[in-house]
């Protein structure tokens, strides 16, 4: 049963993928490989978790299906590896998931292959295989038969005939290949394995600090004055620059769009290094026994200043971009600064609660890959194009055209419908028209494996 | 098993998938004897690949280390590196999938017969 499951994945993989671009069948092979781990792991299928990253799994597919964008395309990656390294091992930290989970999909057959070689000689040995008696029952007799084959063909012309009316050309060997291909990767992913130690040692890692050892208080007492001095002053320097970057903010009147453009971006390279180098500095300060020390109130509160100030920085910038926003509209650059700013205050709250309740670096790592892979989640299952288009179309103050029209595909309809509303005419018509027209033509072109939802609206 | 003959396995390997999806695309009976002439060059490319990047993990073992925990430790990071810059060569030209493929699943197959090298002697 197992078997069969894997040579049917294997075929409806073929099917799916020989020649297509990614559609509908994305989505179909994603039940494919849900279904083919349910049957291998039943056990893991109880649990509340594989079940919900299996939902995501299946969310990220129905994007593509929905939109075929590059962002879905990857967020299903992610999900897919997320799924197999879950299921390899249920209580390792995410990044071991993905970890897990693409040696798992890479190289499962080969490691699963060794330990199969190496648990067979330490029971009973294995007789080996005579590949030579294989090559010469199979290879000489094939070899003869082609050369009789040949010369019968020319000593007969009956026999000649017959010969030439085999016709092998309906065997795709490509086709096959890729068949094989489907039952090496549903092989390798039917039963996940762990990469170790790397698994072992997440496993025993905690997320607290732990006191372990005595630690000289003279020591400490320095490293304390060295880190109040240093983020006092680091305080003070981003209380000044928050200061003059509020006073421009306010009395700016130039709405130029490259004076706006090059304020949030410097902006936010700003963000990025001082973001940085303050989680860096927070993190080599309470690395270990700084944690511990009785005297570190003041040094804490400094900590926590800074990182209040810096998210200061970050609604700064947010309104730059906001601003930005409003005058000119969304574009993919600015949705990212957006997200950017969530994923750095996410990042700057984890580093307060790691500081206050004395959690180590991996509690971060674990916490804001998490964040990161849900936004990643949430990102996938938004139709950008389509929502960058309808604000820059309904809202914004200015709009490059251009710009929308260089979109995928997935704004057409919409273009279409508002130049239908608004009767335009002359180039941007026509440029609609065009792509409208594009558009349509490579609807009509695909097939069953390549549709996406525009393809169910057309045959409305 | 000695390094000569894992190379020597692996240049046949190698050269049935190279030669395999050449075939699956387009035969032509005229190219075979390309494909025995593609020995040397694939045999060339496997002695080095073998002995730059997999030999040294088991030449240049610790003591304690036998040859199956060379394997488990260091082989999911090379498949992982493997694979990742044969998908990208895949990516540049597709044109030489024929030639990351062959290489991908040579280097992984090469890897076990290492690994079965130090079982057989323990």
């Amino acid at each position: 049963m197992k078997k069969i499951s894997l040579f049917i994945g294997a075929l409806l993989f073929s099917t799916l993928f020989y020649k297509q671009s990614l559609g509908l069948n994305m989505s179909l092979f994603s039940l494919i490989t849900i279904l083919v781990l349910a049957i291998y792991n039943p056990k893991s299928f109880k649990e509340k978790r594989t079940i919900a990253l299996s939902i995501i799994y299946i969310i990220t597919a129905t994007s593509i299906f929905f939109y075929q964008s590059v962002l879905s395309t990857i967020a299903n990656c992610v999900a897919f590896f997320t799924l197999i390294g879950h299921v390899s091992e249920h209580h390792s930290s995410i990044y071991i998931n993905w970890l897990n989970g693409f040696y798992t999909f890479v190289a499962g057959f080969f490691h699963r292959n060794f330990n199969v070689i190496e648990n067979e000689q330490k029971v009973t040995p294995k007789k080996d295989i005579d590949y030579v008696h294989w090559i010469k029952i199979i290879g000489i007799p094939l070899v003869v038969i082609i050369v009789f084959i040949s010369l019968y063909k020319n000593g007969n012309p009956v026999f000649g005939n017959l010969i030439s009316k085999i016709d092998f050309s309906f065997i795709n060997l490509q086709w096959i290949l890729l068949s094989v291909l489907g039952y090496y990767l549903l092989y390798n992913i039917s039963t996940p394995i762990s990469v170790n130690p790397a698994t072992d040692s997440d496993l025993k890692t905690g997320n607290t600090l732990t006191n372990k050892t005595e630690f000289s208080i003279e020591n400490a007492k320095k490293e304390n004055q060295l880190g109040v001095i240093l983020i006092a002053l680091l305080n003070v320097l981003i209380v000044i620059f928050l200061i003059t970057d509020f006073t421009y903010l306010v009395s700016t009147t130039d709405l130029r769009a490259s004076v706006f453009s090059n304020q949030v971006h410097s902006g936010i390279n700003a963000l990025i290094a001082s973001i940085i180098i303050a989680i860096i500095i927070i993190l080599y300060f309470f690395r270990g026994n700084l944690n511990f020390f009785k005297d570190n109130k003041t040094l804490k509160n400094l900590a926590f200043i800074w990182i209040f100030l810096n998210m200061v920085l970050v609604v700064n910038t947010f309104i730059k971009d906001g601003q930005y926003i409003y005058y000119f509209g969304f574009t993919y650059k600015r949705i990212g600064v957006l997200i950017y700013l969530l994923l750095t205050i996410i990042g700057l709250i984890t580093t307060a609660i790691k500081v206050k309740q004395i959690k180590n670096f991996w509690y971060l790592l674990r916490v804001n890959t998490v964040a990161a892979f849900t936004i990643l989640i949430i990102s996938s299952a938004i139709n950008w194009d389509k929502q960058i288009t309808f604000y820059n179309i309904n809202y914004a103050q200015s709009m490059d055209f251009e710009y929308l029209i260089d979109l995928s595909n997935n704004n057409t309809f919409l273009l279409k419908q508002y130049s239908d509303n608004l009767f335009l005419k002359g180039e941007r018509k026509t440029l609609i028209d065009k792509k409208y027209r594009y558009y349509l033509r490579e609807l009509n072109n695909r097939n069953w494996q390549e549709y996406s939802y525009d393809n169910l609206l057309l045959k409305e | 098993m000695k390094t000569s003959k894992i190379i020597l396995k692996a240049t046949l390997l190698s050269t049935c998938i190279f030669w395999l999806i050449i075939f699956s695309g387009n035969f032509e009976s005229l190219m075979i004897p390309f494909m025995f002439l593609s020995l040397i060059p694939i045999s060339l490319c496997c002695a080095t690949t073998i002995m730059i990047t997999i030999l040294p993990f088991f030449r240049f073992k610790t003591i304690n280390n036998k040859n199956n925990i060379v394997f488990k430790k260091y082989f999911p990071f090379y498949a992982i590196v493997c694979f990742s810059l044969c998908f990208y060569g895949v990516l540049i030209d597709l044109d030489l999938a024929c030639f990351y493929v062959s290489a991908f699943f040579t280097t992984m197959q090469s890897w076990v017969w290492f690994g079965k090298e130090v079982e057989s002697k323990s």
